[in-house]
């Protein structure tokens, strides 16, 4: 199991972001469902190793990240897109990237092609040498999806991935995020339930802090029938499984 | 080359050219070596001598990332200033250190860092970065510090009396960290060989005794100390996400 979290808990002052929360996985995709203030985005950066857990136990790719020397490891074979990432304005695309590349420890040599392949998967390649406060919203999203793939990560933890993406880049993005799911543990999380229906072979739908269901979409599909909120029917589960945690 | 229609899954769906050849494999080895960016000397030899290429990136774009560069600049030259006005107690001396500190930490922290949460996600240590920053901002500095020396006897107080020396100790802390993989024993030792810096000379001008006994001004200082504390913690603190 690349991910396995044992009653994960983090709290901020007398605000209990996180509470208990298990789960294991393998590769594959996950999509992190829920509300804002669910706690997604706390449980993503525990995941990222850049929030440590109040309580509970978190094992990434096999290694304890307590410790600094497994957790430089997992952050070497770590891809990370925050919700919010912030830019340097004045570097080009393929100087984010490649400096990210750097910081990930990746060997000097390797880091020129990585940086091209991860460039063009996002198709940046003809926007690579722009400044980064030239690009649009959704461009700069691409940007920060290619420094979290440019090391070809085993854990892959995405935030709002889609947020900005016009509808034929979700579509594309959603093939890459199921190529990388064949190899690799790849973690969304969305407000967007079309792209879980897409892209997802595991959903986890939080709220409160709490983990309130953990299936596959068929299943949060039919949890929703007979449920009237919601136009498509894995609205109709998520409204359904929301209700019945806060009844 | 990929198309501008063609997204992010492009390049991995068009199949081999006739013959054989892989033209988007070919296309990502021209972009490779045309995007390349060929590091220069200082580069290369920071990354030798830190075992770190991306220690080294880091240390050479620190002035580019201006708004940071300013804001830790002034907060330093306002330290040097205290510091070399501040004659006749140690506590300046030994306190400014903290106030420069506190300064890159707010400049280069979540405060103004807009990229801070993603680089505490890599494998090279953020507070390894935040040395390298010092290190950068101090020794740019002090390079405009010598510069402007000759034209300025004030100047040269603050680049002699505070630039070069805190260049070098920024320099012995970065050294430490690299060579014990700490970024915390590389702050000791730079704060241990400025504190020994200050109290040699304090002792050398038969002053030590009264340095160290001279208690008025101990309570103000030490809660200054503690304001310059609660701007690091404030500055390296992980906020809660919003959803």
């Amino acid at each position: 199991m690349n991910v396995e979290l044992t009653e994960l808990t983090r709290r901020f002052g007398r605000t209990q972001a996180v509470t208990g929360v298990t789960l294991e996985a393998g590769p594959g995709v996950f999509g992190l469902l829920g509300p804002n203030g669910a706690g997604k985005t706390s449980l993503l950066r525990m995941m990222a190793t850049v929030l440590p857990p109040t309580s509970g136990t978190l094992r990434l790719l096999g290694r304890d990240p307590g410790g600094y020397g497994p957790r430089r490891e997992i952050r070497r074979r770590l891809g990370y897109l925050p919700q919010n990432l912030g830019y340097y304005p004045g570097f080009t695309v393929v100087d984010f990237v490649e400096y990210f590349a750097l910081l990930k420890d990746m060997p000097p040599g390797q880091v020129p092609g990585a940086v091209a392949t991860a460039i063009e998967q996002v198709g940046l390649g003809d926007r690579a040498r722009a400044k980064l406060r030239t690009l649009s919203g959704g461009m700069l999203r691409r940007v920060g999806i290619a420094q979290a793939i440019v090391n070809q990560p085993e854990l892959l933890l995405l935030d709002e991935p889609t947020a900005g993406l016009d509808p034929e880049q979700r579509v594309a993005f959603r093939t890459l995020l199921r190529e990388f799911g064949q190899r690799a543990t790849v973690i969304v999380s969305t407000h967007l339930v079309e792209d879980v229906a897409a892209a997802c072979s595991e959903v986890t739908l939080m709220d409160a802090g709490r983990m309130v269901f953990h299936g596959t979409p068929d299943e949060l599909i039919a949890r929703g029938q007979g449920h009237g909120i919601g136009d498509a029917p894995l609205e109709r589960g998520y409204s359904a499984v929301l209700a019945a945690a806060r009844s | 080359m990929i198309g501008d229609d063609d997204r992010f899954g492009g390049y991995q769906d068009t199949g081999p050219a006739p013959g054989d050849v892989d033209l988007d494999r070919v296309w990502l080895g021209v972009a490779a070596q045309v995007w390349r960016r060929e590091p220069g000397p200082a580069e290369r030899a920071a990354g030798r001598l830190l075992h770190s290429p991306g220690l080294a990136r880091a240390l050479v774009t620190t002035p580019s990332l201006l708004l940071g560069w300013v804001i830790a600049t002034v907060v330093i030259l306002l330290a040097g200033v205290g510091f070399t006005l501040g004659t006749g107690t140690p506590w300046v001396a030994l306190l400014a250190p903290a106030v420069a500190a506190a300064g890159i930490a707010y400049a280069y922290g979540p405060g103004i860092d807009p990229a801070w949460e993603l680089s505490q996600s890599m494998a090279v240590s953020d507070r390894m970065v935040l040395l390298v920053r010092a290190l950068a901002v101090f020794g740019l500095n002090a390079a405009l510090g010598l510069a402007a020396s000759a034209a300025s006897g004030a100047a040269a107080e603050v680049t002699f009396g505070w630039l070069v020396p805190m260049t070098a100790v920024c320099a012995l802390a970065l050294a430490a960290a690299t060579v014990t993989r700490s970024p915390n024993v590389g702050v000791a030792a730079g704060s241990a060989g400025w504190v020994i810096a200050i109290l040699a000379s304090q002792a050398a001008e038969g002053r030590f005794t009264a340095a160290i006994t001279d208690s008025f001004f101990v309570l103000p200082y030490l809660a200054f100390a503690v304001c310059c504390g609660a701007v690091v913690w404030y500055a390296t603190r992980i906020p809660r996400g919003t959803s």
